[in-house]
């Protein structure tokens, strides 16, 4: 490996092998399933053909031209409870993404940066958030403050800030430490250029497949603490909640499925999405193309 | 050691920070608009004092080995747990054992086939695997092997006229088949089958995609070539230089990957009316059970620390360079 690649800044071989990734087919139908489940949340209101909230008669109506997808135990069309069921989740899941990125990013930027007991109290943090599960926290959570879709969301944001705190502090130790933010600062450039010019282009690459990995991640858990009538609560259309009506109503198989597909389908493309970049971001895969 | 004062401490702020009053919601409508009852129930758990003294009196009981009593069953959190546990561990640990099976074979063959059709189906597999809702897998699993294909028997660990096996782990199948009882032993293994295929699948995919880029690295050395040039045949190959030398991530993330099975749980045994700790986990969520929910959480946690040193130690065995500092 020459002097000139050692000191160079990896970051900018780590962008030009993204496009390399997007002519995997399955990163293709994953951006184009999350792309066609935003247009969904976004226009819900216009594309739905029933009101998702609508009781009606015809109670238990298996999947048909007029019902797409049927009617549940109170006569609502499923179909458009499905569509709406996006503006929820997704969102939602988004919000509380950008949150732990928010508190997880900084303590963990800190961390990496000063080192010391905040590195220790940080990562101490980190570990018991770890060592329970996600969802016993979150449910303790919930139990805490009272049943809602916000609460769940505060909860989902609580157990998952210590992965991101994890990635960043480790991303920013090792690149303070690198050859090239040294040369820098021999040639007597302020700590704040290190900061912008070489930790941060550094960081979004691993950080965005983090968010895509734990966008899928947030919509499980959250439709999980729905489902365990600890989230959105029993009107509104989300999809956790909604398979949970499901259970109670076996013989219409078609209440539970399609909410649950629905799920699959959205966390499905994040992962696709997710997995095809990490290995466009996978430091050990950029080092090789660069021949060392 | 110190991990497990920050858990206690942590899931006791927790609980203590309840809006919702326990008494009112365990005491029922009657009890609670009586104040007489409402303090009664609250001296006996220790309500009434604040809340430093309480976690006082909760940390010295714990170092005595009593998780206090659970304010919903009536009886000491220890003796509901050592009930529930043995259930859990049994669908946690089949659970298990089937994901990295399957995982750590759908990965090497993934690796060895990289980039070719098999390694996109293992690929579509395995991330389906993680991107399924728990739930909605178990519910869809029941509905099509119970209610129409009848396959499996439904919910619990037994068929309601099965007696269980006389006590010595907890787990029916072991117990069954130490007691000699085959047709007990088949029963529960119905009954654990599905709840334990259902929990597996998302580990499944996380192992296959760990253990598919640890063998892919493994695969560029050169005593990869040497060994393939020697003539050695592919299954020589592949188990005795190539697994061995990926093993190390494989195995940190199936220590990591114990707290999945731990949420699944939760999720897996409500569906399943399993009883076992995930269930009892919940109803004293639901139930604003905070004693019980912190003996949940420090158990876990303290089981979740074992699994990860055995991790640590196997790290040792595995792999001479690394020593047991």
């Amino acid at each position: 490996m020459s002097t000139a690649a050692a000191l160079s800044n990896p970051v900018s071989s780590a962008w030009r092998r993204i496009p390399g990734a997007w002519r995997q087919p399955l990163t293709l139908i994953g951006l184009v399933v999350v792309a066609a489940w935003l247009v969904v949340a976004a226009l819900s209101p216009w594309i739905a053909p029933y009101d998702p909230l609508a009781q009606s008669p015809h109670l238990y109506q298996a999947p048909s031209s007029a019902h797409l997808l049927g009617t549940d135990e109170l006569g609502r069309d499923v179909f458009s409870r499905v569509l709406w069921g996006a503006r929820i989740s997704i969102p939602l899941a988004m919000l509380l993404v950008v949150l732990a990125f928010l508190i997880g990013g900084t303590l963990g930027g800190l961390a990496g940066y000063l080192g010391g007991w905040v590195e220790e109290l940080v990562m101490r943090g980190a570990d018991f958030v770890f060592a329970v599960p996600t969802i016993l926290l979150a449910m303790a959570v919930v139990a805490a403050l009272g049943p809602g879709l916000f609460h769940a969301v505060l909860a989902v944001v609580l157990v998952s800030w210590p992965g991101h705190a994890r990635v960043v502090r480790g991303l920013v130790r090792t690149i303070m430490q690198s050859e090239y933010v040294a040369v820098g600062r021999l040639l007597g450039s302020p700590t704040y250029r290190a900061l912008a010019v070489d930790v941060l282009p550094n960081i979004a690459g691993p950080v965005s497949v983090l968010a895509a990995l734990e966008t899928g991640n947030a919509i499980l858990l959250l439709s999980a603490l729905s489902f365990l009538g600890l989230g959105a609560r029993p009107p509104d259309p989300e999809w956790g909640s909604m398979v949970s009506t499901g259970a109670q109503h076996f013989e219409a198989w078609w209440i539970g499925v399609f909410p649950g597909i629905a799920i699959v389908s959205i966390v499905l493309a994040f992962n696709f999405l997710g997995d095809s970049l990490r290995d466009a971001f996978d430091p050990k895969t950029i080092i090789k193309a660069r021949g060392a | 050691m110190f991990l497990c004062l920050g858990v206690s401490v942590m899931a006791f702020v927790l609980t203590t920070l309840v809006p919702g009053d326990p008494a009112l919601a365990n005491l029922g409508d009657r009890a609670s608009s009586d104040p007489q009852a409402v303090r009664l129930y609250r001296e006996h758990f220790g309500l009434d004092k604040p809340v430093p003294v309480q976690y006082v009196v909760y940390l010295n009981n714990l170092l005595h080995g009593d998780l206090g009593e659970s304010e919903q069953s009536r009886r000491a959190v220890r003796i509901d747990l050592a009930e529930y546990i043995p259930a859990t561990a049994e669908l946690a640990v089949s659970s298990m054992v089937l994901s990295i099976l399957l995982g750590v074979t759908l990965g090497v063959v993934a690796a060895l086939r990289r980039n070719r059709l098999t390694d996109q189906i293992i690929r579509v597999v395995s991330l389906g695997g993680m991107s399924t809702p728990q739930f909605w897998l178990a519910l869809v699993a029941l509905y099509v092997f119970f209610f129409k294909l009848n396959w499996v028997p439904g919910s619990g660990r037994l068929d309601a006229i099965v007696l269980p096996p006389p006590h010595l782990t907890g787990l029916y199948t072991i117990d069954a088949l130490a007691a000699g009882q085959f047709d007990v032993f088949f029963n529960s293994l119905q009954h654990l089958i599905l709840p334990a295929c259902v929990l597996a699948a998302f580990n499944m995919g996380l192992f296959t995609r760990f253990t598919r880029s640890a063998v892919l690295e493994v695969l560029e050395n050169d005593y990869v070539r040497t060994a393939r040039a020697k003539g050695l045949p592919e299954l020589t190959v592949v188990f005795r230089h190539v697994l061995r030398a990926a093993s190390p991530p494989i195995v940190t993330v199936v220590g990591l990957a114990f707290g999945n099975v731990m949420t699944g749980t939760v999720l897996v045994e409500n569906i399943f009316a399993w009883p076992g700790i995930g269930q009892y986990s919940y109803r004293s969520a639901t139930g604003l059970d905070l004693t019980a929910i912190v003996g949940v959480m420090l158990f876990v946690a303290i089981v979740y620390i074992l699994v990860n040193m055995v991790v640590d130690i196997l790290y040792a065995v595995i792999d001479p360079r690394v020593g047991l500092a």
